[in-house]
């Protein structure tokens, strides 16, 4: 998957259908309640007495933020009393406490990422404290190819943060862009501009960040190809390493602040479209690769290498370049995946604080994945990473036989492969270059939780 | 033979992992055949700190060491969801002395019992208890007609570690370098022998032959 894919509007027209964004297989929405706290404390024991125990990722969630962008779809809360930050610090504190013995001290924490809400609502000394204490706790990677990361929002950070940052360890960075267009932004209510952004992303790079992403979004309100043009060659100017490109999706019924989004200034389909075609295109001609799903990155990034050698993977923060880890979600509403496990955490902050006030793992709910949810997470995985499902090397992991498990899901790829989407053969399962940018819908083909007709109804976003 | 013996049998279980079979200490009334999964013993010395004895794959029996004092001398614990054929003891013994094949069979469980304990007796390098280990395994799992080359190790890394005598980290970084150089693929509990003569070779000095 080196270059750019090719685009056929016709095609993507017909395939924009709901669809999950598979950083999990099963979904989130198949978690349940009745995996808690104990299910978590024998999941990590087990993940522990593996011949070799996979290192470890934490994810770090900070919900709040200061001003509500309209297109949010996060789990979030909007305030301007920062001393919310500092009560929300000392509970994190006690949940590493918690859950860090749980996990035996000679599994190296390779991965870190502050995520949220804003990250950079907390100030550098809280951020600082929270990574000492994961430090003590934890066992960090000495290796320089570890990625520690934090979400900046580059309105409310300042340089001298950014110093800070880099001094405890941090070397990889993360800002919403969306778009530049001032129409935009009023409509998002999300005022951010090029010179704040850009004076950033220098902060970063003079103090050693090692990777710099900006995230783009098409599909907002009053969003027109010539400004969206005028973004794309900003960003493109300022030349990030790594660029996601979302599709907004508009569900006003599931995600409150979107209803402060007017349906009547959102862009037609086709519109979309266009704003869609008009990033790839740039992009390719910048000398992006196409990573998958809505991923962009300079050749020489870890994500384009590791990808020519079949060693990217997808998890819940996205795709990375590192072997399997274990991650553990702290924080309201953070997601664990251990063993064979997923976990969440209570999504709302008054239960998420009850748990740990009470002593308790704040697990809300999870899943203890079965063989059959194993095997479509591996085939998914792969599709997602690699665009290809190698069937011997399937057949051969799960001891299964490819053409009987998945004759549903065969039967369901014949009209993916007759539109060009994907090529199935004997020995593999390939998704062409038109294909590369519907992997979602050729991996819903493989998902079991959508072929239930009793399956709760779609809550997933559009696939483009 | 143990299978002719059906009158004497009683199915048991399943029993989940962690769960336990036997308590050091309890009266010993049955030998047990392990069915499907693995079984873990071990006794707890006097400062609490457990010593792993062995572990039991199906086709393997348990309780053979509780003959001499008629108590179990140990614990015995499912590593995961473990079924077993009881056999009554003094049923068994009765029976043993009219059936010289069962006779035979009993001694020979009881020699092999005892021949498990020298993996460990000697002086030997980390990594050579560790190859010992995964070829006894191997060699044991296709006794029981199931494959020598690829098998699950239900055992936790600390049991391992524990009977090995070893630290934790210390199989771990095993396993690790085994792997590295290409002698075994570790994949989670799922464990391939890639070069079975190199990791015999390693062993040599503990297994012999």
């Amino acid at each position: 998957m080196d270059a750019v894919p090719p685009f056929d509007a016709l095609l993507l027209r017909r395939y924009d259908r709901p669809g999950p964004r598979y950083t999990s297989y099963p979904t989130a929405p198949q978690f349940k309640a009745d995996f808690g706290e104990a299910e978590f404390r024998a999941c990590a024991a087990r993940s522990n007495g593996d011949p070799i125990p996979r290192p470890l990722s934490l994810y770090l969630h900070v919900p709040f933020c200061v001003s509500p962008c309209f297109y949010c779809a996060c789990n979030r809360i909007v305030t301007r009393d920062l001393s919310r930050g500092a009560a929300y610090v000392l509970r994190l504190l006690r949940e590493i406490e918690y859950v860090a013995p749980l996990f035996a001290r000679d599994r190296d924490v390779i991965q870190l990422h502050l995520g949220g809400g804003t990250p950079n609502f907390l100030s550098p000394a809280q951020i600082g404290e929270l990574l000492q204490c994961l430090g003590r706790q934890f066992h960090f990677s000495s290796s320089p190819d570890r990625d520690f990361s934090i979400e900046l929002d580059p309105r409310t950070v300042s340089a001298a943060a950014i110093g800070e940052y880099a001094a405890l360890g941090l070397n990889r960075a993360s800002f919403g862009v969306q778009d530049f267009d001032p129409e935009v932004q009023q409509a998002v209510n999300r005022i951010q501009s090029v010179a704040e952004t850009l004076a950033v992303m220098e902060a970063c790079r003079a103090h050693g960040f090692r990777s710099i992403n900006i995230d783009l979004i098409y599909g907002l309100p009053k969003q027109t190809r010539a400004g969206f043009g005028r973004t794309l060659e900003a960003v493109i100017a300022a030349r990030p390493d790594r660029l996601a490109v979302y599709s907004y999706a508009h569900l006003p019924e599931l995600f409150k602040p979107q209803r402060q989004i007017e349906a009547s200034q959102l862009p037609t389909p086709e519109d979309k479209l266009g704003l869609l075609q008009l990033a790839i295109e740039r992009l390719s001609a910048a000398g992006y690769h196409y990573i998958g799903m809505d991923h962009f990155a300079l050749p020489g990034d870890d994500l384009a290498v590791a990808q020519g050698r079949g060693g990217l993977r997808r998890n819940f923060m996205g795709y990375t370049t590192h072997a399997q880890t274990d991650l553990i979600g702290l924080g309201a509403s953070s997601i664990s995946a251990i063993g064979d496990c997923f976990s969440q955490n209570y999504r709302d902050l008054p239960d998420w604080e009850a748990a740990l006030d009470a002593g308790r793992l704040p697990v809300w709910r999870g899943l203890q994945l079965s063989d059959d949810d194993l095997l479509r997470a591996d085939v998914i995985q792969r599709l997602m990473c690699q665009g290809r499902i190698d069937i011997a090397l399937l057949e051969d992991r799960h001891d299964i036989d490819f053409a009987d498990y998945f004759a549903d899901a065969l039967r369901q790829l014949g009209p993916l492969q007759a539109d060009g989407l994907v090529e199935v053969g004997a020995e593999a399962i390939v998704a062409t270059s038109r294909g590369r940018l519907l992997l979602r819908i050729i991996a819903m083909c493989f998902d079991r939780y959508l072929q239930r007709p009793q399956s709760q109804p779609a809550r997933f976003s559009k696939a483009i | 033979m143990l299978r002719e013996l059906h009158c004497l049998v009683e199915h048991v279980g399943p029993y989940e992992a962690g769960q336990h079979i036997f308590r050091e200490g309890e009266a010993f009334t049955a030998i047990a055949a392990v069915r499907t999964g693995t079984v873990k013993t071990s006794v707890v010395d006097p400062a609490g700190r457990e010593q792993v004895l062995g572990f039991f794959l199906p086709g393997e029996v348990i309780g053979l060491n509780a003959i001499h004092q008629s108590r179990y001398p140990c614990n015995a614990v499912a590593l995961d969801r473990v079924t077993l054929c009881r056999f009554s003891f003094p049923m068994v013994a009765t029976l043993a002395q009219r059936l010289p094949d069962l006779q035979a069979q009993l001694f020979r469980l009881l020699s092999q019992d005892i021949g498990k304990a020298t993996l460990l007796a000697g002086d030997y390098t980390a990594e050579e208890r560790m190859a010992a280990f995964l070829i006894t395994l191997s060699r044991r799992f296709a006794a029981r007609g199931f494959s020598p080359r690829r098998f699950l190790l239900t055992m936790a890394r600390t049991d391992i570690a524990n009977y090995l005598r070893l630290a934790a980290e210390t199989v771990s970084r095993l396993f690790r370098r085994f792997q590295d150089e290409g002698l075994i693929r570790v994949d989670r509990r799922d464990l391939e022998i890639l070069d079975e003569a190199r990791l015999r070779a390693l062993a040599q000095p503990i297994l012999r032959n």
